[in-house]
């Protein structure tokens, strides 16, 4: 699958990216050249030989409170795209097998999740439940879940109505056997879609929130944080929010190639993909022979 | 005698507006039928809310240091120590009546306040979707015409970018370009309509524009889809081998048949639409409800928060309904599969 995935210029980017972000969530902060909340007299300076994207409001460093602060935004979406996993594919894929009063309920649960505006309910949520970027993930990570769970079921329900399976069935294979052996192929490359998918939605909605200022203590760095105090001083700085407007949608961008790159090598599509560039390569090499 | 064959008579006139008005009421039972669960658990969630925070009244009046006897009082006396279900139930039956209760903090009844900023944040929302459907259309559209062609991948490139951006950082731009650099619109604030229409316009257009790009993206992307299926399809050929005009073939026969997903993402749209009215009423200085419910979370006021997520509950249910009812007259098919 990864290799696949390398074999696409659009894969080959994502994946380059998301891994740049990656070493920057785990290294950043032992990166950070300044005390990411150290603060001096030199306020809202440009940028310099020794601050290189200048000081903000408080003349904190604002590059080392960038490295500093992508540590919580990359593990939030993480966070998000891993509660949201949990909670809605295994509901899905089971909503198949365990009978229609379950898959009533799960599928009206799934519309009710639809239905509610998930930021103002992070939002509200994490305030109330205490401020914890924990909190603010699990919960929106249970206000996305919906997505995995029609993806997983819709997935899932034409695996089961497919007649391998019928013959699996009617060979005596149990049902556990048949999950792990055959659904689980099928339904594992629209959930990593919708996982690539998910971090890129969980990514906007934690910077959403930090922007906010909710979940988490003010001097902490985030990059929504870094964005909401350069708002109030854009006549002195224009220029100060573009670094971390840059990296968030970047890292966005980033999932939705992913995703994109994905959904085009796995299953039919893919297949076709595949055999189309063998063709193709084997046209060329023969044409290089003669 | 043949001519009258054509003309719709009455009785012909009469059970065509009778059918029609028949199929809108089964598209609304059916919606009804399935936002109405959705609407019971939404209230349900929230009003748990208050079970799980475990705030209290009390400590918001009285502070940390109160006595066990005054916290025990002030919450006999909001109700608090009645049976979880039995609140439910009281509370339930008077939000259905338009009574949200009152503020832990002020006492204020909580409806009148959502009612302040709702007109605020209503304004927003309607601009929003008018200028992202209006936008999203013409460049889908124009993209499906001009489908494979490098107008195709420039809609397409664009679309992509603009999907990629959150709403608070075009927001951001937004202000960086019209209010700081060029200094045309005003940067924060609100002024009602009733001052004039265009200092309202002039307030609410950039709050507007930041939320509509989302929308735009997936309009645009979704048309497009729609639209270039919809023309490969035999009755499109069809058509044009009996010679009629491109145009026709557009908004008779391909636009009605390739709205459909367009349509029903504007109904997913709709709740993150609202949620994001939160951060961009926090960028722009607005006091609609988005703002509401934050300040009200962040002082640990549930009654209002409960409230706000009601009022946005019941308008995703409310919105979700039309677009359903529309997407039944627009495209028929969609009648099989709510």
């Amino acid at each position: 699958m990864l290799r696949r995935i390398f074999s696409l210029a659009s894969g080959r980017i994502a994946l380059v990216i998301l891994a740049v972000i990656a070493l920057l969530a785990i290294f950043g902060p032992l990166l950070a050249p300044h005390d990411p909340l150290a603060t001096s007299t030199d306020l809202l300076a440009g940028p310099s030989g020794s601050h290189w994207l200048g000081t903000d409001n408080l003349g904190r460093d604002v590059f080392s409170r960038l490295l500093a602060g992508s540590r919580i935004s990359v593990l939030g979406s993480l966070e998000v795209a891993a509660m949201a996993l949990v909670v809605g594919a295994i509901p899905g894929i089971v909503s198949v097998y365990l009978g229609r009063a379950f898959e009533w309920l799960s599928l009206r649960l799934a519309d009710t999740l639809v239905a509610l505006p998930f930021l103002l309910f992070a939002v509200a949520v994490t305030a109330l439940l205490g401020n914890g970027i924990t909190q603010a993930m699990l919960v929106t990570g249970v206000l996305v879940s919906p997505m995995f769970y029609r993806v997983a079921r819709a997935a899932t329900m034409s695996v089961a109505r497919s007649q391998y399976v019928e013959a699996a069935l009617i060979s005596g294979a149990s049902l556990g056997w048949i999950v792990r052996r055959h659904v689980w192929v099928k339904v594992l490359p629209p959930i990593a879609v919708a996982f690539a998918q998910t971090i890129g939605v969980g990514f906007i909605v934690v910077s959403s929130l930090t922007f906010l200022g909710i979940g988490v203590q003010p001097p902490a760095p985030t990059w929504g944080g870094l964005l909401a105090s350069d708002l109030g001083f854009l006549s002195y700085q224009p220029w100060a929010p573009f670094a971390p407007a840059l990296l968030i949608m970047l890292t966005v961008w980033a999932c939705n190639l992913l995703a994109d790159a994905m959904r085009d090598v796995s299953g039919e599509a893919g297949r076709a993909l595949i055999n189309a560039r063998k063709v193709r390569a084997n046209q060329v090499a023969a044409g290089g022979s003669q | 005698m043949v001519s009258d064959a054509f003309v719709p008579g009455r009785p012909v006139l009469l059970t065509r507006v009778r059918r029609t008005g028949g199929q809108v009421l089964v598209t609304l039972a059916r919606s009804v039928a399935i936002f109405v669960p959705v609407f019971f658990v939404g209230t349900f969630v929230t009003f748990a809310l208050r079970g799980l925070s475990g705030l209290s009244p009390a400590r918001l009046q009285l502070g940390e240091d109160a006595t066990p006897q005054a916290i025990h009082q002030i919450e006999s006396a909001w109700g608090l120590d009645r049976p979880f279900l039995a609140q439910y139930w009281s509370w339930f039956t008077g939000v259905l009546h338009g009574d949200l209760g009152t503020s832990w903090s002020n006492g204020a009844d909580i409806a009148t306040l959502i009612g302040l900023g709702l007109g605020v944040s209503l304004s927003v929302a309607v601009l929003a979707l008018i200028i992202g459907v209006l936008l999203g259309f013409a460049l889908g559209t124009v993209a499906a015409l001009r489908r494979t062609t490098w107008i195709d991948r420039a809609v397409t490139g664009f679309v992509t970018v603009v999907s990629t951006m959150p709403a608070f950082v075009v927001g951001i731009v937004l202000v960086e370009i019209f209010a700081v650099g060029l200094g045309w619109l005003p940067s924060a604030g609100y002024s009602p309509a009733e001052d004039g229409i265009g200092p309202w316009l002039a307030h609410i257009i950039l709050p507007a524009l930041a939320l509509s790009f989302d929308i735009v993206a997936d309009v645009a992307r979704q048309l497009r889809t729609g639209l270039v299926s919809a023309y490969r399809e035999n009755y499109v050929i069809g058509a044009r081998v009996r010679g009629l005009s491109p145009r026709r073939i557009f908004w008779r026969h391909v636009l009605r048949n390739g709205l459909g997903p367009a349509l029903a993402t504007l109904g997913v749209r709709f709740p993150i639409l609202i949620g994001q009215s939160v951060v961009a009423e926090w960028i722009f200085g607005l006091q609609g409800f988005g703002r509401f419910a934050n300040d009200s979370a962040q002082t640990g006021d549930v009654p209002a928060v409960q409230g706000v997520l009601v009022v946005s509950v019941a308008l995703v249910v409310t919105f979700n309904l039309i677009v359903n009812i529309v997407l039944g007259r627009v495209a028929p098919a969609s009648r099989r599969g709510v």
